[in-house]
């Protein structure tokens, strides 16, 4: 850990000032990404940390048919919102599949927008190859052990995994980011937000670097009421998925009339699988259709041998989840 | 023996007396000790698997605020090698020359004022290396192949004509994964010298071998160094070894004329305090239609590091563990670029048992016997190798009341064939046992002229409930309350003590507490011989009995309000002795003399699995272990023993696998969000029982149950998985992938 010098601002504007006239801050909120990298694996070293817990960006309010919330809501606060639980069931379960209580307590809706990838190479300093840290250094988790990496929006020059099991709900629902940036505000469509590695292993996102998510408006579509998350993974608690399914369904007698469909787990960003949710709207509500939808949901992916199980995994979990929303006879 | 009669304080389980501080935070652990001026270490390891350093540049890190010190190879004063534990070779010192055995070795000491200033300027020496190709898989045949290392290979009959008399032979090869100890707190050590003496507060398990180690390699006598690690923070075996960052944190400080703190990270615990050695395993066995086994042969390869050594056999168990007149069993060893392998809960057996119930288990199918009748077809009435009687054997029980609890005889016994709400249900078993081991072990009594006592022995409690049983025992053995006998250990400077390890610390230390106990009463007895008014004159150590804070005459009945015998403190207080100490020593008993074999726990585990073959899903659904440990002291911390235990085995069998990069032999996932161990959703209810009657190969009949809790977890759980899918998985861990 290098000497770095800490703020601790009073309003937004003042917090994306403090970064802005500074090459080497950041933004600092619930730290469960920052810390660890910071000091316990030393591969970011901000020269200053501007601590945004104290601004008044916490809470959830509802404004018609859009819940607004703001980016220092706890995971734990968002999932024990009785909206989210009646009209968003896939992200309360998304909320609870994700991280432990204690860490649900600190981590933030913004901070777990922008979490970065569990890659043990890219979380590693003493690894050389790393695109994503060393733009044009190589991807040493091509040839090493991969198991938890993605599998899509990959490529030879980045397989890592965007683990957050929120954005998966977040980018199937449409959801909003709210940004404070030197130049004003903006919003950004949630689904536009990330960036694929396969395009650019360094960018991650849209986000100039002074810019602030200050909330995340989710919509609160019909279809949304009927949804739910499937988390597959080694063991039962406490672990970031290796394959999962957020799936929103609303059926008219025997056939789908509209369907929601993303992907965790899988993609080096969260997936919104929009080829599946074409081959469900309209289509009956059947295996072969569950089925086609998977197939259509990964289409090229990128593998390496520590991760080609989870193109079928990815299908069988989306399929799953679909079955359990509008069951059908196997 | 007369004073082991009465037992009313052992058995029941009391609390563990160190709960409290623990809970409260107020047990101090070696991380947590601060001296005056204390400078903090941090290590620099070696970001190739071989090699040499050509060069070191450490002028940034001396240039950053604080740093106090930089050792290199280049620099360090030159080390002595320590002295070799019960399983292992003396730990190389580091930092003696370049070259480069293994990723993470140690090849630069930073000490600064803050242990932030440490972290951060150890990232700033910058090392160049002449890297050779790293020898890294267990198949590389470029790497030296050590055969019966050992020599515990073991033969008896004719191997090869009893599978050409078999009516089914069985062959299968069995692989297991790296498995690291990570004990949750992190190895650490503070060392600080006064003039030509150190005192050392080191996580361990073995405080006398860290004496002796720090005197050799400092060329001390071994009178000028004490260890102190009064609470462990847990081990799992890592802490058998003196390991480098020990030896480095005592020579910093000696540099440094200041006291120095190392708390190891993380990733350093997986490269720095051992793991459990990957193996490849065939077992070939030969059989009659009725289950009678005709062969046993049992091969084990494991991984060993290049510049050390590692004492596990994981064969050599199948020897002994069911009759059969032709048995063989071979262990290799592999030498490879890798960090140094050493004792992980239940080592060698963990592996080798796993191999061999998993084979019989394949042979059961075979041949359509329930494995659990084909286990007691084969059930070792003696010990197979030698001969002789067990000095206690219950595992025919463990079987029957496991098969009882478990409802075992319930299961449909053709495969797939259970299911719950699109579960697959699956019902696995294995038989475990692991071997004796003991050691010489001393302890000291003290009872004071109010009749109180004092026990201790450089022993540790490495979370076991040591100080809870030994407290416990020498209560009994004096016939004292808890509340008047204080048990201390934990402390070199107290009497020498052998390692907590090998499931051998409670009967060596308990015997040698016996043995001070009753060499105590016979001083006493002594100090009586010539007194008239004491009622206890003439008597021998036979005639009494110690109870109600005294020595009584077991003519009298012993029962309580007898007044034929007097306290403790009315016998020091007549005689003028203010207290009065005696040494205990235990040694391991020679089965030349008592005629028995050397015997360690049994115990048979039934495990209930549930797989969902869509998704590969695998859960344990309940497990049950019935453990035949000889005399249970506390039944509630040897409850505990075998909960963790098989926690440890679920993890083996289904989660834990330590990966190294192919190319650089870097580990791969070491950290705790990167190597899976279980978590409180994955371990079911657990049910333990124990059985069995005290051993009689010692005069307080324990025979270790930290390791054997493990010992069949893993194989029963992959025969569960083979009732519930049909799948024969033979490589652990057992992942999602291989189900799906």
């Amino acid at each position: 850990m290098q000497p770095f010098e800490y703020m601790r601002p009073d309003d937004a504007a003042g917090a994306v000032a403090l970064v802005a006239e500074y090459p080497g801050a950041q933004f600092l909120a619930g730290g469960t990404t920052e810390l660890d990298l910071m000091l316990k694996d030393g591969v970011i070293e901000p020269e200053r940390l501007v601590d945004i817990t104290r601004l008044p960006l916490r809470g959830i309010a509802r404004d018609g048919d859009v819940l607004r919330v703001g980016a220092l809501t706890t995971m734990e606060e968002l999932a024990a919102d009785a909206t989210v639980r009646g009209r968003l069931p896939f992200v309360h379960e998304a909320l609870l599949a994700g991280a432990s209580t204690q860490l649900r307590n600190m981590a933030t809706i913004g901070g777990n927008l922008l979490q970065r990838t569990r890659c043990r190479y890219f979380r590693d300093a003493a690894v050389a190859a790393c695109n994503k840290r060393a733009p044009g250094s190589g991807c040493a988790a091509v040839r090493g052990a991969a198991r938890m990496h993605a599998i899509l929006g990959a490529s030879e020059r980045c397989i890592a995994l965007h683990a957050s099991d929120l954005c998966v709900p977040l980018v199937a629902l449409d959801a909003v980011v709210r940004i404070q940036g030197a130049d004003g505000e903006r919003s950004v469509p949630l689904t536009d937000f990330y960036i694929p590695a396969a395009a650019d292993p360094s960018a991650e996102n849209v986000l100039a670097h002074s810019d602030l998510i200050t909330a995340v408006d989710l919509p609160l579509p019909p279809v949304a009421a009927h949804s739910g998350y499937l988390k597959v993974r080694d063991r039962v608690s406490y672990e970031f998925a290796l394959t999962s399914a957020a799936v929103a369904l609303r059926t008219e007698g025997a056939t789908i009339a509209e369907a929601r469909v993303a992907l965790g787990g899988v993609g080096t960003i969260p997936w919104r699988a929009r080829e599946a949710e074409q081959a469900l709207t309209g289509a009956p509500v059947s295996l072969a259709t569950f089925r086609a939808a998977a197939e259509a949901a990964i289409r090229d992916p990128f593998t390496v041998p520590g991760t080609a199980f989870k193109v079928e995994l990815a299908k069988r979990t989306v399929v799953r989840m679909l079955r359990t929303l509008a069951p059908v006879p196997s | 023996m007369s004073v082991t009669e009465q037992r009313a304080l052992l058995g029941a389980g009391i609390d563990r007396v160190d709960g409290p501080v623990k809970v409260t935070g107020a047990a101090p652990y070696p991380s947590d000790v601060r001296y005056p001026d204390m400078a903090h270490a941090a290590l620099v390891g070696s970001t190739v698997a071989a090699g040499r350093v050509s060069q070191i540049d450490s002028a940034a890190a001396r240039a950053q605020p604080g740093v106090l010190m930089v050792i290199t190879h280049e620099n360090a004063p030159t080390l002595r090698p320590g002295a070799a534990p019960p399983f292992a070779g003396p730990t190389p010192p580091a930092l003696q020359d370049d070259r480069v055995h293994h990723y993470g070795q140690y090849v630069a000491v930073v000490v600064a004022n803050t242990p932030q200033q440490a972290a951060s300027a150890a990232r700033l020496v910058s090392v160049s290396y002449e890297p050779d190709e790293p020898l890294l898989a267990i198949d590389d045949a470029r790497g030296e192949l050590l055969r019966d290392p050992w020599g515990f290979d073991s033969q008896r009959g004719d191997v090869a004509a009893g599978m050409a008399a078999a009516e089914v032979r069985l062959e299968a090869r069995f692989t297991t994964s790296e498995n690291t100890n990570n004990p949750l707190g992190l190895f650490s050590t503070v060392a600080a010298w006064d003039g030509d003496t150190v005192i050392v507060h080191d996580v361990t398990q073995f405080t006398s071998n860290v004496q002796a180690s720090i005197a050799k390699a400092f060329e001390l006598p071994e009178s000028a160094v004490r260890v102190i690690v009064p609470y462990v923070g847990g081990g799992f075996g890592a802490g058998l070894r003196v390991w480098p960052h020990t030896l480095l944190t005592v020579l910093a400080a000696r540099l440094l004329r200041r006291p120095v703190k190392t708390v190891l990270t993380r990733p350093q615990m997986f490269t720095g305090v051992g793991h459990r050695a990957n193996t490849v395993q065939t077992v070939k066995l030969g059989a009659m239609r009725d289950g009678e086994l005709t062969a046993i042969d049992h091969e084990s390869l494991q991984t060993v590091a290049v510049n050390d050594d590692n004492v596990e056999p994981v064969a050599s168990g199948s020897a002994s563990s069911y009759a059969c007149a032709n048995a063989s069993t071979r262990d290799l060893q592999r030498r490879l670029n890798i960090p140094v392998p050493g004792s992980m809960r239940a080592p060698g057996e963990a592996q080798g048992n796993f191999a061999l119930e998993c084979a019989l288990d394949e042979l059961s199918y075979e041949l359509g016997i329930d494995p659990l009748q084909l286990r007691l077809r084969n059930y070792a009435e003696v010990q197979p190798a030698s001969g002789l009687p067990w000095s206690s054997k219950a595992q025919r029980e463990c079987f029957a009341v496991g098969a009882e609890r478990f409802g075992w005889f319930g299961r449909n016994p053709e495969v797939g064939s259970m299911q719950e709400r699109g579960w697959r249900v699956g019902y696995g078993l294995a038989g475990a046992a692991y071997g004796w081991w003991q050691a010489r072990t001393e302890a000291r009594v003290t009872v004071y002229g109010d009749g109180s006592a004092f026990v201790r022995s450089a022993a540790t409690d490495i979370g076991t409930g040591t100080y809870t049983v030994m407290k416990q025992l020498s209560a009994e053995l004096l016939g004292l309350e808890l509340r008047q006998v204080r048990f201390d250990l934990g402390d070199s400077d107290m009497p020498y003590s052998t390692q907590s390890g090998g499931s051998g610390l409670t009967g060596a230390l308990g015997n040698a507490i016996n043995v001070a106990c009753n060499g105590l009463i016979e001083k006493l007895l002594a100090l009586v011989a010539d007194d008239d008014d004491s009622p206890l004159q003439g008597c021998s150590l036979e005639d009494v009995v110690a109870r109600d804070g005294g020595i009584y005459r077991r003519e009298h009945g012993g029962g309580a309000g007898s007044d034929a015998g007097e306290g403790y403190g009315e016998i020091l207080a007549r005689h003028g002795v203010a207290d009065l100490t005696v040494d205990g020593e235990s040694v391991p008993p020679d089965p030349g003399q008592t005629g028995m074999a050397l015997t360690g726990a049994f115990g048979a585990k039934f495990v209930e699995v549930r797989v969902d073959p869509d998704l590969g899903l695998l859960r344990v659904a309940r497990v049950t272990s019935v453990i035949d440990g000889g005399r249970i002291l506390n039944e509630k911390l040897a409850r505990s023993q075998i909960l963790g235990a098989t926690v440890g085995g679920i993890g083996q069998a289904i989660f834990e696998e330590t990966v190294t990069d192919p190319g650089t032999g870097r580990i791969a996932n070491a950290t705790f969000g990167d190597y899976l161990v279980a978590v409180n959703a994955d371990v079911p209810e657990l049910d333990v029982v124990f059985v069995g009657e005290p051993d009689r190969n010692t005069p307080i009949g324990t025979k270790g149950i930290g390791e054997v809790g493990l010992v069949g977890t893993a194989a029963a759980i992959a025969n569960a998985v083979y009732h519930a899918t049909g799948k024969r998985l033979r490589s652990l861990p057992i992942t999602l992938d291989q189900l799906m």
